[in-house]
């Protein structure tokens, strides 16, 4: 066999492998609880059942956790891009002092462990009267995406040629409108990779969601998943049931702008 | 890197004219400002702000009353005792350990699958279309699924274990230190292999695939490559998976707290767990804040000490 048909057969392999997982809870979401608890496990779902989702949305409400999940995750990504691609401009076609110890900054920033912030962000939330409130996730949403969405942009912005928006000041076309006209158009990869890795990282964050919001009427989808049920049992039918529902949008939303994650991963300028 | 195109392309050719240059120059400098302020300010006021707000409660006795907190500077108490706990040491140990083992296992077997992804003739979307399910898991729902799968009674890799006669009868996994730390690591190895190797397989496509012919001519064998050719040649990727990785395991909290709740005794509870049980079941603020700075002064020490050792260039810009 040929080296490259042995590595085609072990990539599909690896692939598999990383995927099956998640046909178990697909598989445990339509199983009914008898079936959830056999030993020997049952390799599939019959009968099949949708028992599971009407426990996750009827009796424990989970629509109103993916509700907040999708308000909080949309806000936060659109105002990421919105002071991110400005931010983006100015450090890479601007002759802005600072910009290398800027973009380090942001880096840094982003790499740091969330834990530091909780206390004091929970101290002040609290004295604005912000716990259990859309803003009181947003608000560091925003600003712990933003700077690795300016990185991605940045990236981006910079393989755009000059030329175009050269003429275009030439043209005495105003800088907003370069912008919206010119740069956006040719940059709009980088920006779609930031806007996907930010609402990515909106929909599985746990800590902050967790910390700020104990009021289930504010609470993501994460929290819900973590905190559904019972003392001595867990409810896992109506965990994965939930969780295949949250899983959904988000891998479908990845597997579409695919070559883009990938891009954007494979360049380093992103987290996991 | 590109910042030099960059800047001259901004600037333009300054000898021919000057006066005219330094104005655009300083327009555009000007612009610079304007545009990146808004999106400083707010990443300054809830990042940098509150890291050193966190920095000063950490210094305090914390009471929360009807109208606000009262804070009381107590010195380096909240520090004191908690260098004093049992509890943190137990933490810190684990959360280093389980760093460094975690982070070995997954950049080793991350740079085995991004090779193998490289090495595709066909089928490379597909493949590289699987792994980002993982890496899209909210990392709750894959705790929640991990938990079942290592469940006592009816799990998954219980079963598994049985079948391939490594154990008579299903065991315990989560209850045992050993078992529970094994299913933290494989559960995170899920979902961040994937991620590694797509780093590691956007430095392999960089590398040119007539080095791998000359060496093999020259009769290197495929360790060889592998340490004299392929792992000097996507360095900057592996850095950059390796740091990413450190922070992120050293803050480990969601999957522990949904899979082992830090258990068996504290046997898996990370530095972030402790933290926040401080903050949250014993509402001591000051004590919480101080297990939190004494995290990022681990990972500080460690960021500066791994950069530095590896000489890391600062990015261009």
């Amino acid at each position: 066999m040929r080296a490259g048909t042995v590595a085609d057969i072990a990539g599909v392999a690896v692939g598999v492998v990383f995927l099956l997982p998640v046909l178990w809870l697909a598989v445990g979401a339509f199983k009914p609880v008898s079936a959830l608890g056999a030993f020997p496990p049952e390799l599939l779902p019959i009968p099949a059942t949708t028992s599971n989702f009407a426990a996750a949305f009827a009796t424990n409400n989970f629509g109103v956790f993916l509700g907040n999940s999708v308000i909080v995750g949309a806000m936060s990504t659109v105002i990421v891009v919105c002071l991110g691609l400005p931010a983006a401009y100015g450090l890479s076609r601007t002759s802005m002092r600072g910009r290398g110890g800027v973009l380090t900054g942001l880096l840094v920033i982003s790499v740091f462990p969330v834990i530091v912030t909780i206390p004091p962000l929970y101290v002040a939330l609290r004295t604005l009267g912000w716990l259990n409130s859309y803003q009181a996730l947003v608000l560091p949403y925003v600003a712990f995406n933003l700077p690795l969405a300016i990185w991605t942009m940045r990236n981006s912005l910079l393989a755009v040629s000059p030329q175009m928006e050269e003429a275009a000041e030439v043209d005495g076309a105003s800088l907003p409108r370069t912008i919206l006209q010119i740069i956006v158009p040719q940059a709009l990869p980088g920006i779609f990779v930031a806007a996907v890795l930010t609402f990515v990282a909106c929909w599985q964050e746990f800590l902050m969601a967790l910390s700020f919001n104990s009021n289930a009427a504010y609470q993501t989808a994460p929290v819900g998943i973590a905190l559904f049920g019972g003392t001595f049992q867990l409810p896992y039918g109506t965990i994965f049931a939930a969780s295949l529902v949250a899983l959904l949008p988000i891998l479908l939303l990845v597997l579409a702008l695919r070559r883009w994650v990938v891009d954007g991963l494979s360049t380093g300028s992103v987290k996991g | 890197m590109t910042s030099t195109s960059a800047r001259a392309s901004i600037v333009g050719p300054p000898a021919l004219f000057p006066p005219r240059a330094s104005r655009r120059a300083r327009i555009s400098r000007r612009r610079g400002y304007l545009l990146t302020a808004p999106a400083l300010l707010v990443v300054a006021l809830v990042t940098l702000a509150p890291i050193a707000f966190s920095v000063y409660l950490s210094l305090c006795a914390v009471t929360a009353g009807a109208d606000g907190f009262d804070y009381s500077l107590v010195g380096l108490r909240n520090y004191a005792a908690a260098l004093g706990s049992q509890a943190l040491w137990s933490a810190l140990t684990f959360t280093a350990v389980y760093t460094v083992v975690s982070v070995t296992v997954q950049v080793v077997l991350g740079l085995g699958v991004a090779i193998i992804i490289d090495r595709m003739t066909r089928g490379t979307g597909v493949v590289l279309a699987l792994l980002l399910v993982p890496w899209a898991m909210i990392t709750v729902v894959s705790g929640q699924l991990w938990s079942y799968i290592f469940n006592g009674v009816y799990g998954l890799a219980d079963y598994l274990l049985v079948v391939l006669h490594v154990v008579p009868a299903p065991v315990t996994i989560l209850s045992n230190p050993v078992g529970a730390f094994v299913a933290l690591l494989v559960a995170d190895s899920w979902k961040t292999i994937p991620f590694v190797s797509l780093i590691l397989f956007g430095g392999l496509r960089t590398v040119d695939k007539e080095l791998y012919a000359a060496a093999r001519l020259d009769g290197a064998g495929g360790w060889t490559i592998l340490g004299r050719i392929t792992i000097p040649l996507i360095r900057q990727s592996l850095i950059t998976a390796v740091v990413f990785r450190v922070l992120q395991a050293f803050g480990i909290f969601d999957l522990p707290f949904v899979l082992t709740n830090g258990g068996p005794g504290n046997a898996t509870q990370s530095m972030a767990m402790l933290a926040y049980n401080a903050l949250f079941q014993d509402l001591n603020i000051g004590y919480g804040a101080a297990i939190s700075c004494i995290t990022a002064a681990v990972v500080i020490v460690f960021a500066v000490v791994f950069l530095r050792a590896f000489k890391v260039e600062e990015p261009g810009g």
